[in-house]
């Protein structure tokens, strides 16, 4: 693995550099977070996209595209996450490195020139705010955006679940907002968002790629210059150790496959060092096609064609998820409880336990060879104190024991049962 | 054992080629710097090929719809019990697809890949077909069935397919329905099987990090002595007029989704070649990319959902069409504007900035292709098994010719030849 360097460059604004040689193209992304919060989840929204679309040297949609297809198909991809109780608000840049092009270009300058562009050389209106046609655009896409996420079914039912489940927590706020709150956005609302957001965001650049980085680092620390920045809140997400009781909820819709959603509490989250022991745990109930999920829940009693678990280090929760017929909700969800109890009393093997870690450990080599899921590894840290690089998460994975697994199943605590059902009965 | 070394001097690359003796088609592609190593091995058997005989044969087998998929699900299984366990024991992620057109089995790892290899060729090579197990599938695969049944994405693709397909069974979902599986036996597997999986019919890609002659001498350990069997697949007549012009479905959706697809006239069989591949790409990208004037009259009309918009070519034996898709509130409006933007550049031809411009978007994207062991591996499957060769692509595309793509858009996106389906919300007017 290349060396790592992460400078701030900045107050608050961090740079990451990945040198790395194997891949044809190189990323840059800006990331803001800020803690998730109602009232601002959605004119923070808007903006990774609003910035997207033009800057004052390329004024249109029209002419900041045709810039970009001429730069050998550079992307800039705009995106908005959560991690943790933050809204984690995002742009990537990505472009072909010069070695590959028929002739010579700078790239990596135009790159960079690029993308600081984008974030700092806005195009305002001459009250020095957003166009107002920008704002409507904006906002109608992510009206748009929000109501589309019903379309999923597997998606929506996640949300909902974790909706449900953190409704008292800031994790419970849909990153994008609400259909109402975007209704009610102009120009000198998102306008003040993006000002405070500049000066008061926790910022991470992440650059990946055969380049010197110096120029790039430089040029951010330039655009810096006039941003008066603030100091960032110490904010932490919160982490709800156990559950109290068990909430139930139910919607219905007109589908053919019910979907079913169970939350559970798993009292630990980074950065916890017992964090490793989760994620083997929750790969062997259910992260695998060797899972104990997999193999009970699917191919012993066909009820469902998937049935896997996910583990949010970031919040401590690991939820629960699949799809079957009515008539068998009830069995799918003592069977998926009954294989918790099963690794909470020790019934796995040694072997379905060495299995399960050697395919997480193989799993993490493989991230070093996807530059988008690399610059992801980290961009996912950003609030951890000690940053890993997938080798030495490699090693903790090694450490973990049956004990440990078995400790952690012990453990979790189911809060929230959410039904995606076909019909009311 | 000599296999043929195919360099690309775009990429500084080399892959290496072999025939085997036993009729199996070999690409090793060495990717030195990454950990990954990727695997995959094909069929040319896909949804589509729903009646074939065998040379020998006299009369053609209609097999039911889904019995590719279903097979696919069921070669996990062997004497030994389910292959996943095995891949279990090395580590690796192991997964299965099956489209129109093929058939794939593969797996990835950072470590044990030679035990890995062994199990995939092991189980591929081993059908073990029995009442119980066909039975015991069934269930999952119907709950597969009724995923995309609610899946409005797909649903919207399948629909469209009916609507430009008058015979050509791409008209049928991939997995057939909960009642045409009820219908496949073990004999049925069998059957297909022992026609479509000798390994004459066969692709083995191996990309990521491994020593190529290390991995020829392997695979030939373990491959089995093969019969050769010749396939005549038949495809019914399809004219190239379209079946009809809309279709509509309602479900539990929120945003109406559109997909709007322009036929193409192919021969009986037959595949699109590699030129057809770059210059419907440029084209595409020329009409349709960000910077184009359909893009920002569908931005500007809201006419669509901005994130969602995409293209695709999707062709197979005797088939190809280009489609838009996309969420919209006004898909009727959509289609309108795409198809407006179309018969412009019919009329006006595409000009030459926009020609030049094209080519370097869609140089950078096929470059990024060979990032990732999976994308080249899957890339190369699907190229051996249509007799292309992947580095041609980048050649191709690196000396495409401005008269050449106005004389290929005259043979694409015929906008009387085209359908439109959309997927609405249940509760719209």
């Amino acid at each position: 693995m290349p060396n790592i360097t992460r400078t701030e460059i900045f107050p608050g604004v961090n740079f990451s550099y990945i040198p790395e040689k194997k891949f044809k193209n190189i990323a840059i992304s800006f990331s803001m977070f800020t803690p998730l919060n109602k009232n601002c989840a959605s004119k923070n929204a808007v903006i990774p996209s609003l910035l997207t679309h033009n800057c004052k040297k390329h004024p249109s949609i029209k002419l900041l595209n045709q810039k970009l297809e001429e730069l050998y198909g550079t992307s800039i991809t705009p995106s908005v996450s959560k991690i943790g109780d933050f809204q984690a608000l995002t742009i990537t840049a990505f472009s072909a490195d010069d070695r590959f092009l028929p002739y010579k270009s700078e790239n990596i300058n135009n790159l960079s020139d690029l993308l600081c562009d984008l974030i700092f050389n806005t195009n305002f209106n001459d009250k020095g705010i957003f166009f107002d046609e920008d704002i409507e655009r904006e906002k109608t896409q992510i009206i748009e955006e929000i109501k589309s996420e019903r379309n999923d079914k597997k998606n929506y039912a996640r949300i909902k679940c974790e909706e449900t489940m953190c409704k008292n927590e800031k994790y419970g706020i849909n990153c994008l907002g609400t259909i109402e709150d975007a209704k009610r956005l102009n120009s000198k609302i998102v306008f003040e968002a993006w000002k405070s957001l500049l000066e008061s965001a926790s910022i991470e650049i992440v650059m990946i790629g055969n380049q010197e980085n110096k120029f790039v680092i430089d040029e951010f620390k330039k655009r810096f210059q006039n941003i008066k920045r603030n100091k960032i809140s110490s904010f932490k997400t919160k982490v709800i150790k156990k559950a109290d009781e068990i909430t139930q909820k139910q919607e219905h819709m007109d589908v053919t496959q019910c979907k079913l959603v169970m939350g559970f509490r798993s009292e630990i989250a980074k950065p916890n060092e017992k964090v490793p022991a989760v994620k083997v745990m929750n790969a062997l109930l259910g992260g695998t096609p060797q899972s104990k999920l997999f193999l009970n829940v699917r191919e012993k009693l066909s009820l469902c064609y998937y049935c896997n678990s996910r583990y949010n280090a970031s919040k401590g929760i690991i939820l629960i998820e699949s799809g079957v017929e009515q008539q068998n909700i009830e069995k799918a969800k003592k069977e998926i409880l009954e294989q918790i109890k099963d690794i909470q009393l020790g019934n796995f093997s040694d072997s379905q336990f060495e299995e399960t870690k050697l395919y997480l450990k193989q799993s993490m080599k493989k991230i070093q060879d996807n530059i988008e899921v690399l610059g992801n590894w980290y961009l996912l840290q950003t609030f951890d104190d000690i940053k890993k690089s997938p080798e030495e998460s490699i090693k903790e994975i090694e450490n973990v024991s049956r004990e440990d697994v078995i400790n952690a199943a012990l453990k979790i605590s189911l809060d929230t049962i959410y039904i995606l059902s076909g019909s009311k009965e | 054992m000599n296999p043929k070394k195919i360099t690309s001097e775009i990429l500084k690359e080399n892959y290496f080629n072999m025939k085997h003796p036993s009729g199996l088609d070999i690409y090793v592609y060495p990717k030195k710097e990454y950990n990954s190593k990727y695997a995959i091995i094909g069929s040319n058997f896909g949804s589509i090929n729903n009646k074939f005989k065998l040379k020998s044969e006299t009369s053609y087998t209609n097999i039911p719809d889904g019995t590719a998929h279903y097979l696919e699900h069921k070669l996990f299984e062997t004497k030994k019990g389910d292959a996943f366990e095995l891949f279990a024991k090395t580590g690796a992620s192991a997964n299965a697809y099956t489209s129109f057109e093929k058939t794939a089995y593969l797996f990835s790892c950072a470590d044990n890949f030679d035990k890995s290899l062994e199990i995939l060729l092991n189980f591929v090579q081993s059908p073990y077909f029995t009442e119980q197990g066909v039975l015991k599938e069934r269930g999952i695969i119907s709950q597969e069935i009724k995923m995309y049944n609610d899946s409005p994405d797909w649903k919207v693709l399948i629909n469209l397919l009916g609507a430009l397909y008058k015979n050509h069974p791409v008209n049928i979902d991939i997995a057939g329905s909960v009642e045409s599986i009820s219908k496949i036996t073990p004999e049925t597997l069998y059957q297909c099987y022992n026609a479509f999986y000798s390994l004459n019919n066969m692709c083995l890609c191996i990309v990521g990090n491994v020593d190529y002659m290390k991995v020829f001498e392997m695979v030939d350990k373990n491959l089995k002595f093969s019969p050769e069997v010749e396939i005549e697949r038949f495809f019914p007549d399809e004219p190239y007029e379209i079946a009809k012009k809309e279709i509509t479905e309602r479900l539990d959706v929120e945003t109406s989704v559109f997909n709007i697809g322009f036929k193409e006239n192919i021969s009986k069989g037959q595949r699109v070649s590699i030129k057809d591949l770059v210059y419907n790409d440029l084209i595409i990208n020329a009409i349709s990319s960000k910077s184009s004037d359909m893009y920002y009259d569908l931005i500007k009309t809201q006419s669509i959902n901005e994130l969602s918009f995409s293209n695709e070519y999707l062709e197979g034996p005797g088939y190809a069409s280009v489609i838009f898709s996309g969420e919209s509130q006004k898909p009727e409006k959509a289609c309108e504007i795409i198809k407006k933007h179309i018969e412009k550049a019919h009329q006006n031809g595409i000009d030459k900035k926009t020609f030049e411009r094209a080519k370097k978007y869609v140089y950078g994207q096929s470059l990024a292709v060979f990032n990732s062991v999976s994308s080249i591996a899957n890339l190369q499957l699907d190229f051996a098994l249509s007799g292309k060769e992947i580095f041609k692509y980048l050649e191709t595309l690196k000396n495409a010719d401005y008269n050449e793509l106005n004389t290929q858009l005259n043979k694409k996106l015929d906008i009387n030849n085209s359908a439109l389906s959309v997927v609405r919300p249940k509760n719209e007017q």
